[in-house]
């Protein structure tokens, strides 16, 4: 569905993608993980056009979308929910809504979905004439989400979605990114919560400076014992792996 | 008498209010601060009058190409002078602006002549009685006309999509981005609409200030309503262009007359020494 080969990415002079070659596939979660700097938030900014790639090819349902601008990548049915969220904070909930189905025509396909959307976060409904400024920052992650969601993508760019939530908050946003997953909506998620993308996604990348160093099926990822000391926190100690305190 | 002179206060402060929403509307969309706002106007003036003199073209009609024009010359300025340097920094943008007014106010001296000219208005300049206070229709035209189109711009904003989207773009260029609004295409119709509202302001100011290349110095008072009502503020806009307006009217009323031009000045140095967010201003907001 969604392949990047070979991407390179800039920011002025420093070259912060070296090299990038992923796919998603079609209902799959995938997921990116990384320490910070590692080009997370670049790949996903480059796949969405924020920032466009000096090499290297992007397609998208067999159409090469990496010299395409944001606003119109939106339209091939890519949603992307920022780093930092990027939320209208003088807007209302409802308006952050509307506008999340700004490219769209249909009035009555967009009040079907904009109630599918406030059944998955009740909390918003509740909130509809506040000004998402003034929502939590949980309320907020929600409505990024749901903002992204209204444009009905084939396919939603997460970026690090439980960023700075407390832990019953994280447990539920992961909880809907399965939901919006099963019913058919392609995600790929770029977490630093190692050990909860794992549990969710279907296939894992690791980007380290730039570059993948290693890619395999969540499962086999969860097992691999770099991955379990760099990202998850724990080492191989007499035989037996321990957890570290305070792990992410 | 006092009553009188605060109307027509209030109506010279509808075209500060229309200064500064001009300049307030760029500024709240692309923080850039636009020094030719009142060349913008005054150019859309000389172009009713042409229409008018030269082409003898009906009043009405004359004031409806006029206001194209100054939408075009919104559009013009935003395509030919800011798009170009859209990464440059605020600063340079204003020099940019302050280039393009002095440009602007010499190409209308050379083609226009440096005079003054009478300038009709729509609405006839009678008297009538209210009461004991004495009030003019031109003042009251102009007061009306503001109030309208403050309404339509306010419905706009608010109600409608494509108003909406504005104001997401103001907000979180980011955001507007991926959920699909061209931010382009948005600065080119906030210019657009900004060279609508000083195009009006200099159909209606003319009549009363007289026709003249100079006229866009219109934008001083422009720039001390906003500070006044709260840079960046739409609201405060209003406020501050009529508290002005007022201001200026009736300063002379108890001073020499000549106070009424140090008034714009003695308002900007005194907001920003006393309460530089002005009457509305909010400040700047960090977010987290």
């Amino acid at each position: 569905m969604l392949e990047l080969d070979n991407i390179e990415t800039f920011y002025g002079k420093v070259r912060a993608l070296k090299g990038v070659s992923l796919k998603v596939r079609e209902k799959e979660i995938v997921t990116l993980l990384g320490a910070n700097g590692a080009g997370k938030t670049t790949s996903l900014r480059t796949i969405s056009g924020l920032l466009s790639p000096a090499r290297g090819a992007i397609s998208f349902l067999g159409e090469r979308i990496d010299r395409v601008p944001p606003e119109k990548i939106v339209r091939k049915g890519i949603g992307h929910v920022p780093e930092g969220r990027s939320i209208f904070p003088e807007l209302t909930v409802e308006e952050n809504l509307a506008m999340g189905a700004f490219t769209r025509k249909d009035r009555k396909e967009i009040q079907t979905n904009l109630k599918r959307v406030l059944a998955s976060f009740p909390i918003l409904e509740g909130r509809k004439r506040q000004h998402a400024g003034t929502l939590s920052g949980g309320e907020q992650q929600m409505l990024a989400i749901g903002r992204a969601l209204m444009s009905n993508p084939r396919l939603v760019l997460l970026d690090e979605p439980s960023l700075g939530l407390a832990p019953l908050l994280i447990q539920e946003i992961f909880k809907i990114i399965r939901e919006i997953n099963q019913v058919g909506t392609t995600i790929l998620l770029v977490e630093q919560n190692a050990n909860m993308a794992l549990q969710i996604a279907d296939y894992s990348y690791v980007l380290e400076t730039g570059r993948i160093v290693l890619e395999d099926r969540s499962v086999n990822l969860l097992a691999n014992p770099h991955v379990r000391e760099t990202y998850l926190g724990m080492r191989a100690k007499g035989g037996k792996l321990r957890a570290y305190p305070g792990h992410r | 008498m006092l009553i009188q002179v605060i109307v027509s206060g209030i109506a010279t402060g509808c075209i500060y209010s229309l200064m500064a929403l001009g300049l307030t509307l760029i500024y709240k969309s692309t923080e850039h601060v636009n020094f030719a706002q009142g060349e913008m106007a005054m150019i859309s003036g000389f172009m009713a009058f042409t229409f008018l003199t030269y082409l003898r073209l009906p009043l009405g009609f004359s004031f409806f190409l006029a206001l194209l024009s100054s939408i075009g010359l919104g559009l013009l300025m935003e395509r030919v002078l800011i798009r170009p340097a859209i990464k440059a920094v605020h600063f340079n943008v204003f020099i940019i602006t302050l280039g393009a007014s002095i440009v602007m106010q010499s190409f209308a001296g050379l083609v226009w002549s440096y005079d003054q000219f009478p300038f009709p208005s729509l609405f006839p300049k009678k008297y009538f009685n209210l009461g004991t206070v004495r009030l003019d229709t031109l003042s009251l035209g102009i007061i009306c006309t503001t109030a309208l189109l403050m309404l339509l711009l306010f419905l706009f904003f608010k109600y409608t999509k494509i108003g909406t989207s504005l104001r997401a773009v103001s907000q979180s260029r980011d955001g507007s981005l991926l959920v699909g609004i061209s931010v382009r295409h948005s600065f080119a119709l906030t210019w657009a609409i900004s060279g609508l509202v000083s195009g009006i302001a200099a159909l209606l100011i003319a009549p009363v200030i007289f026709l003249s290349s100079r006229m866009g110095l219109v934008v001083i008072n422009g720039f001390a309503a906003a500070i006044l009502g709260g840079w960046g503020s739409i609201p405060g806009t209003i406020l501050g262009g009529i508290g002005l307006g007022v201001l200026e009217n009736v300063a002379p009323y108890y001073f020499p007359s000549q106070i009424r031009n140090i008034i714009p000045f003695a308002v900007l140095v005194g907001v920003l020494v006393i309460k530089p967010t002005g009457i509305m201003g909010e400040g700047r907001k960090k977010r987290v």
